[in-house]
């Protein structure tokens, strides 16, 4: 097999990858949202409860919580498919992660903003979603992006639940050529052309928020 | 098949036994990925062309899955002559992947020390090594205490991965358990579990040394 070939034969995976990548953002963004949001509000008692349910999605590592998922859930009488377990347990993983920079990025605003909006007499979701969030917005992008590549890396997990991506594509074809050193180079390759694009806008991204260096270290 | 409480009690030492690969590994990397990422970033600024160069492996190393990286690693080394056990293959791998991470950590604690520092270590004569050993090092470190230890606390949580490439940490001996027994729910869930206990813990740790960190630098 010449490289080109092991590369196509990779990138007949890429429609499961992107499709696990395509339902854990469906999971991803509005847990990012919801919980980034209610922990924004809560006090007391109620923020506890959204911290724990944010901690335990962030704290608990991806490839143990799909493992638990897959494996754990049906003797409790839940059995749920390899994409939604990978897309739910990807998905959640990253919307906590999410959910931080949304928070983050309300708190840092000027609480002028808020008390001019009610001041103006809109409602406190109004203000909300017509003058927080907008301007939040931009503060969360960068790290919505780096959250994103994170999302695309971790869709490799799924090859261990028989899903068929690129790297399950990657280890079958492996075993076919005997040539491991092109397959998984091929493989390195193939996540590199799908992540490089995002990881650079990424950067883009984050000087233009960022506050400009004190000063060059040549070292 | 229901859970088995029982079972899942009786699975507890012997996968309480990988623990200790876990954070010896844990240790290990971390150690490994502060000197290479620590080596990246300083490499980065002797430069144009190595800044150019050095960006580049960065962001490749951060455009890749780490499961990715070990596969390549465990496959392809074998092939060029290079045997190594499965758990220095793993460190190696884990290490490489979060110097990644690490060297941008690096970036923004060097950024934040005034450029007049470097400026004045030059002009008494110190030596490039002296500078960086001496003068940037120490007060980088306390830039980012908290970030370098949020790193660490994803090393751990990124340990579990060894288990693909046959390394018995943890998760590998829950999957050992599962192959033996034909159950894999009770174990799973036992290191599920174990795994949120630690995370959750370290990650309070890295909080409080924040905290105090924070409270030091005011004074």
């Amino acid at each position: 097999m010449t490289f080109p070939n092991i590369l196509a034969g990779i990138f007949e995976g890429f429609g499961v990858t992107a499709t696990v990548t395509f339902y854990g953002m469906l999971y991803a963004v509005p847990f990012a949202f919801g919980a980034g949001i209610l922990q924004h509000f809560t006090r007391g008692w109620a923020r506890l409860a959204v911290t724990a349910v944010i901690e335990f999605w962030r704290s608990s590592p991806v490839i143990i919580t799909l493992f638990v998922m897959y494996y754990t859930l049906p003797s409790f009488g839940l059995t749920l498919s390899g994409m939604t377990v990978g897309a739910m347990a990807l998905g959640l993983n990253i919307g906590g992660y999410g959910s931080q920079a949304v928070r983050a990025a309300l708190q840092s605003l000027d609480k002028g903003q808020v008390e001019a909006g009610l001041a103006l007499g809109l409602r406190r979701w109004e203000v909300l979603g017509l003058v927080e969030l907008p301007q939040a917005f931009t503060a969360m992008l960068p790290s919505f992006v780096n959250q994103f590549i994170q999302l695309v890396k971790g869709t490799a997990l799924v090859s261990l639940i028989t899903l068929t991506d690129m790297t399950f594509r990657a280890k079958e074809l492996s075993q076919l050529s005997y040539d491991p050193v092109g397959t998984y180079t091929g493989l390195l390759v193939a996540y590199f052309i799908v992540c490089y694009p995002a990881t650079i806008l990424g950067r883009m991204l984050e000087r233009r928020v960022s506050t400009p260096a004190r000063g060059l270290h040549d070292l | 098949m229901t859970f088995d409480v029982d079972f899942a009690l009786s699975t507890l030492p012997f996968i309480l036994k990988g623990l200790f690969t876990t954070l010896w590994v844990t240790v290990a990397s971390a150690l490994g990925a502060s000197i290479l990422g620590f080596v990246f970033e300083v490499l980065r600024r002797t430069s144009r062309v190595m800044g150019l160069l050095m960006r580049f492996v960065i962001d490749a190393i951060r455009s890749t899955p780490v499961l990715v990286q070990l596969y390549f690693l465990y496959f392809v080394l074998p092939f060029w002559g290079v045997v190594l056990p499965a758990l220095v293959v793993g460190v190696i791998g884990l290490s490489v992947y979060y110097s990644g991470y690490l060297a941008e950590v690096f970036k923004a604690g060097i950024d934040a020390i005034p450029r007049g520092q470097t400026e004045a270590a030059k002009a008494i004569g110190l030596t490039r090594l002296d500078v960086i050993a001496f003068v940037i090092a120490p007060q980088m470190l306390r830039n980012i205490a908290a970030p370098m230890g949020n790193y660490f606390v994803s090393i751990l949580k990124a340990t579990p991965y060894l288990a693909v490439i046959a390394v018995p940490e943890m998760l590998g001996s829950a999957l050992d358990i599962g192959s033996r027994t034909f159950r894999y729910a009770e174990p799973m869930l036992v290191v599920g579990a174990i795994f949120l206990v630690l995370a959750v813990a370290i990650g309070q740790g890295v909080r409080w040394l924040e905290l105090r960190l924070l409270a030091s630098a005011k004074r």
